[in-house]
């Protein structure tokens, strides 16, 4: 064993294992932790991948050459692309995945590209809080590394709940990390508790399918890869069957046995992936309710319950699944848990997924307070990433939220937080229209390569991508319709690819996927641009700074209603000025001449 | 990769209203090919310096004989490829030649989007930056409009936030957790284009009822007042279209603010002038405001007047004549001397409405009926982009800022859901 690592890494679960491959990338020695080594990558909630806007987040990995959106598209056994009818900016790829096949995918990734991988709890941090010198073990007592990222998802003082029943673990079956919670806590960061729960797993030869609606996957060749089709020869189908009076009485009669309930949880839950239980609370007028039952696995025998979870007694959830059609004999083979941790308040993340008490230790996933598969993933590669790159002194990497969902995703994380676990949809993205899932690659090259976290084979398929794209787009300026030229042409209505290779042969032999992506972004660049354009102008309003006025009564360009109402609120910027109810544009520009006349030599407005 | 070119943008420059003469500025990379296009020009003729004359056609009709002008990149007042198209002032054309522009990939300007640009690509020096103040200021110390006027800008801005948060709900979980929304956004989509039309109209009419009516016993100088201000101070704007010109009726600007002047019959509310005095308080419909005047301030309003107008300004008349011993709170004014002119214009140009505030409201109509429009077509995407643009337009009319990052929170919080 080494005597001190690049990068250790802490967990490893969707957010470690991108975190250790993105610092292995960077040519880091890196060592990942995991209480139980087998379990690595595992899905411990539902068997998909993807989903609106997580789809997309799954592209952005892939395109940083990430592991996720491969061992995807490996053990996919049913796909749906989501939204197919309501617009591609907002189409949303989704795979239901072999959930065993999957932690084994990601397991050879881990273990093939040479990183050293120790079976430990990790209880402490080592060294100064400023400056840590690497974590303290269980067993393998100090390890010593220039970085560390914390990955621990929920196991941060885990708590599992489940009637009355309580115990501790940051998922069943596994440790609560204890000591390590209490050493952040003692190094005085601030932390607080979420909670969040999991469906019971039906036997599946208890089922009668028959009885179910049957979705079948969509046939498409969809890959989450930028790379070739290469498809899972398996299949499988899912199942819709629906909740009704029946279950809804149950759980209202079991109510009282529930932890959240009865307020021994307190961290908030995920209110967009909710417990049953709470769902019976806030809307009882929805008595029918889809669950979709999905396969935990190729030909596995559990069925995974989406849509009912919940952490009622065991007996209130064997009554709640035998209410379901299809569900009458049902057997639990696990029942479901509420589980509740720990996470660093927003404040003590910086916009590199560093905690801002040290120089050297980053975080990323429920640790930071979102949830999701997907999310943790993102920010994993980009904490992994940064841990890397400051290891070996270099600036570290910072997506834009003009750019990506990661980027959405972070800034929204470290800038004002969430009260409740944050999981990404797409109407986070200001700039929606241009993060789709179709352009990942071409968006987030520059960045994967000028960070240097692109291995050399994924660089060379992505130049391909981009040159491909590149060809279609000039073929786009250089022909016309009618005197005009096809990229204007294809921004009419209706358009579509077929149009376009009709009307210029020579993209016939194109491909497809990049024409489509090239077209999509012809025909939102307009939206776009406005976009981009009022995201800089907020820019430019945040770096003016208002500092320098001692009183807004004497400003003579302004209103006396926004005189008043600036004097008491004192704003920093002008952007904070702007985000003032009662302050009209017209202020702002008054406050812009104002600044300008008190500069005695204005320069042709340079400084905008 | 692609450098996508910046958007076009295109706004009337000149006042509105009949006119020998307006100019359409149009600005952005590509204006060139686009008046190319719509004035079936050949290939690069706008390129450079250039003034062409030509003809704008729609569907082989010649809707104006335009001259274009073109500067280049670098030359323009905004710093960007720009042409002005000088064409005929009459409205209905001008707004034909809009919509052509639109069509074409242009669209209406912001208000001071192309002062912004030219700052942006620095055009302006201290000196524009300064006089460009003075306009700025001037907009600021106008009540924009009135607190109902405010107040119906906010319930529309309510229904636009709702709908987009329902378009946003059916975004993220309608496949999955159908919710019904999808059937009703429809109906709730049409009706909120009801709502926008609604208060694009009523935005208008406050522009267009700034009327103010002189009004006062016979012989207190009124016509002489309306012929002050029309003829040698203020701007001679146009008719309104319609009404025969009897001398009576006028718009001009004071102060940057278009109202329209009305000159009445004497309202003694007495003696011969009864019926014609009825007449004219009959005509007031609650928006005008009246100036009152009459010799010395010594007759005031009568009872009805000051119960059916907006607002009624009291002046002391002929003050030249009374040697300033008109009543002492009010207004001394002087057609002939001039006295108290200033500030009766000052006053005036306080009446409500502004430009920008129809040209917001027809902005804000404009996106949702296109927001409808791709919710026909299943575009959901480009639906709740509209929307979000009709909200921006809406929130900068009360001054709540552009900030609209959509509370999802909010926005999904009664939507019941699964994984």
């Amino acid at each position: 064993m080494k005597d001190e690592w690049d990068v250790i890494v802490v967990g490893g679960g969707h957010a470690g294992i991108e975190a250790a491959l993105a610092a292995i990338r960077l040519g880091c020695s890196v060592v990942l932790i995991s209480a139980k080594i087998h379990r690595i990558g595992e899905m411990s909630c539902n068997p998909a991948i993807g989903g609106i806007a997580k789809g997309t987040i799954v592209r952005e990995i892939d395109a940083l050459d990430g592991s996720m959106a491969r061992s995807a598209d490996a053990t996919t056994l049913h796909f749906r692309m989501l939204n197919r009818r309501k617009g591609p900016a907002v189409w949303g790829p989704r795979v239901q995945s072999d959930a065993a096949e999957y932690a084994r995918a990601q397991q050879v990734y881990i273990g093939s590209n040479g990183i050293e991988i120790i079976e430990d709890e990790v209880t402490g941090l080592d060294g100064a809080t400023e400056k840590v010198t690497g974590v303290r073990c269980r067993n393998n007592g100090s390890i010593k590394g220039k970085t560390v990222v914390l990955a621990a998802g929920t196991f941060l003082r885990g708590r599992l709940f489940r009637g009355d029943e309580l115990w501790k673990g940051g998922r069943i079956g596994d440790i609560s990390a204890d000591s390590l919670e209490k050493n952040l806590v003692e190094r005085m960061f601030h932390v607080e508790r979420f909670k969040t729960g999991t469906p019971a797993r039906i036997v599946r030869s208890t089922v009668n399918v028959d009885e179910l609606e049957v979705q079948q996957s969509e046939e498409t060749y969809f890959t989450f890869s930028f790379g070739e089709y290469q498809p899972n020869d398996k299949q499988e189908v899912c199942y819709i069957t629906y909740t009704d009076e029946n279950t809804m009485n149950i759980a209202k009669d079991y109510l009282h046995l529930s932890p959240l309930m009865a307020g021994r949880i307190e961290g908030t839950g995920p209110r967009y992936c909710p417990s049953y239980e709470d769902k019976v609370v806030k809307f009882p007028d929805r008595q029918r309710q889809k669950i979709y039952v999905e396969p935990m696995g190729y030909g596995s025998r559990n069925f995974y319950l989406n849509g009912l979870s919940t952490s009622l007694p065991r007996e209130a959830q064997r009554k709640m699944v035998r209410s379901l059609p299809g569900f009458g004999r049902a057997e639990i083979s696990d029942y479901g848990y509420a589980v509740e941790y720990s996470y660093f308040h927003f404040s003590e993340i910086d916009d590199t997924l560093r905690l801002r008490k040290t120089e050297n230790v980053f975080v990323a996933g429920q640790i930071c307070g979102t949830s999701g598969y997907e999310e943790a993933a993102g920010m994993g590669l980009i904490a992994g990433a940064n841990a890397g790159r400051i290891a070996k002194s270099l600036e570290p990497l910072k997506l834009s939220r003009m750019n990506s969902y990661i980027g959405v995703m972070i800034d929204d994380i470290v800038s004002k937080g969430a009260d409740e676990p944050y999981r990404m949809f797409s109407s986070r993205a200001e700039n929606r229209l241009h993060l789709r899932q179709d352009n990942a690659d071409r968006r987030l090259f520059n960045s994967g390569d000028r960070f240097g976290i692109l291995s050399e084979e994924k660089r060379e398929l992505l130049t391909g991508n981009l040159k491909e794209a590149e060809i279609v787009w000039n073929v786009l300026e250089s022909e016309t319709v009618d005197g005009i030229r096809l990229s204007k042409w294809c921004r009419r209505p209706g358009i579509t690819v077929e149009d376009i290779t009709y009307q210029a042969h020579t993209l016939v032999d194109r491909d497809e996927k990049v024409l489509l992506s090239v077209l999509l972004d012809e025909k939102y660049s307009g939206y776009i641009e406005r976009n981009l354009r009022r995201h800089e102008s907020s820019k430019n309003m945040e770096k003016i700074s208002l500092r320098g006025i001692s009183s807004y009564m004497e400003i003579d360009e302004i209103c006396w209603e926004a005189r008043e109402v600036l004097e008491r609120e004192k704003p920093e910027t002008l952007a904070r000025a702007e985000r003032i109810p009662g302050i009209r544009p017209t202020d702002l520009h008054g406050l812009l001449i104002h600044l300008g006349r008190q500069r005695s030599t204005w320069n042709n407005s340079k400084e905008e | 990769m692609n450098s996508i070119s910046p958007e076009i943008i295109c706004a009337v420059a000149t006042p509105e209203g009949m006119s020998a003469l307006s100019v359409i500025r149009v600005s952005g990379k590509g204006s060139f090919e686009l008046l190319e296009n719509i004035m079936s020009l050949e290939k690069n003729r706008l390129k450079g310096m250039r003034r062409k004359v030509g003809r704008i056609f729609e569907e082989g009709n010649t809707i104006d004989e335009v001259v274009a002008v073109s500067w280049p990149e670098g030359k323009s007042f905004t710093g960007e490829e720009m042409v002005e198209i000088i064409c005929h002032g009459i409205p209905e054309s001008i707004r034909t030649i809009m919509d052509i522009l639109i069509r074409h990939g242009a669209r209406r300007a912001e208000p001071g989007e192309f002062a912004r640009r030219a700052l942006g690509n620095g055009r302006l020096n201290a000196v524009q930056i300064i006089a460009l103040a003075a306009l700025w200021d001037k907009e600021n110390c106008r009540k924009a409009f009135t607190r109902e006027t405010e107040e119906r800008c906010r319930k529309l801005l309510n229904v636009i936030e709702s709908t987009r948060e329902t378009v946003e709900g059916i975004i993220e979980f309608g496949d999955t957790h159908l919710d019904g929304n999808e059937k009703n956004i429809r109906s709730v989509l049409k009706e909120l284009i009801e709502r926008a039309k609604d208060f694009k109209i009523e935005a208008a009419s406050i522009e267009k009822s700034s009327r103010v009516m002189i009004m006062g016993p016979t012989n207190s100088g009124k016509s002489t007042l309306f012929n002050v201000l029309t003829g040698k101070n203020g701007a001679l704007v146009s008719d309104e279209p319609g009404t025969t010109r009897d001398g009576s009726t006028c718009f001009l600007e004071v102060s940057g603010r278009r109202i329209q002047l009305c000159d009445t019959a004497g309202t003694d509310g007495s003696g011969l002038d009864r019926t014609a005095s009825e007449a004219v308080i009959d005509s007031l419909d609650g928006t005008e405001r009246v100036i009152w005047m009459s010799v010395g301030g010594k007759k005031p309003p009568a009872d009805e007047v000051r119960k059916k107008a907006g607002e009624v300004i009291e002046i002391a008349a002929k003050s030249d004549l009374i040697n300033g011993k008109g009543i002492e709170k009010l207004l001394n004014v002087s057609s002939v001397s001039g006295e108290g002119l200033e500030e009766l214009k000052k006053m005036l140009s306080r009446v409500p409405g502004s430009m920008s505030l129809s040209g917001a409201a027809e902005r804000i109509e404009e996106s949702v009926k296109r927001s409808y429009n791709f919710m026909l077509s299943n575009e959901y995407d480009l639906a709740a982009e509209l929307l979000s643009e009709a909200e921006i337009e809406a929130r900068r009319i009360i001054g709540k800022g552009e900030n609209i990052q959509l509370s999802v929170e909010r926005a999904l919080a009664g939507m019941c859901v699964g994984k």
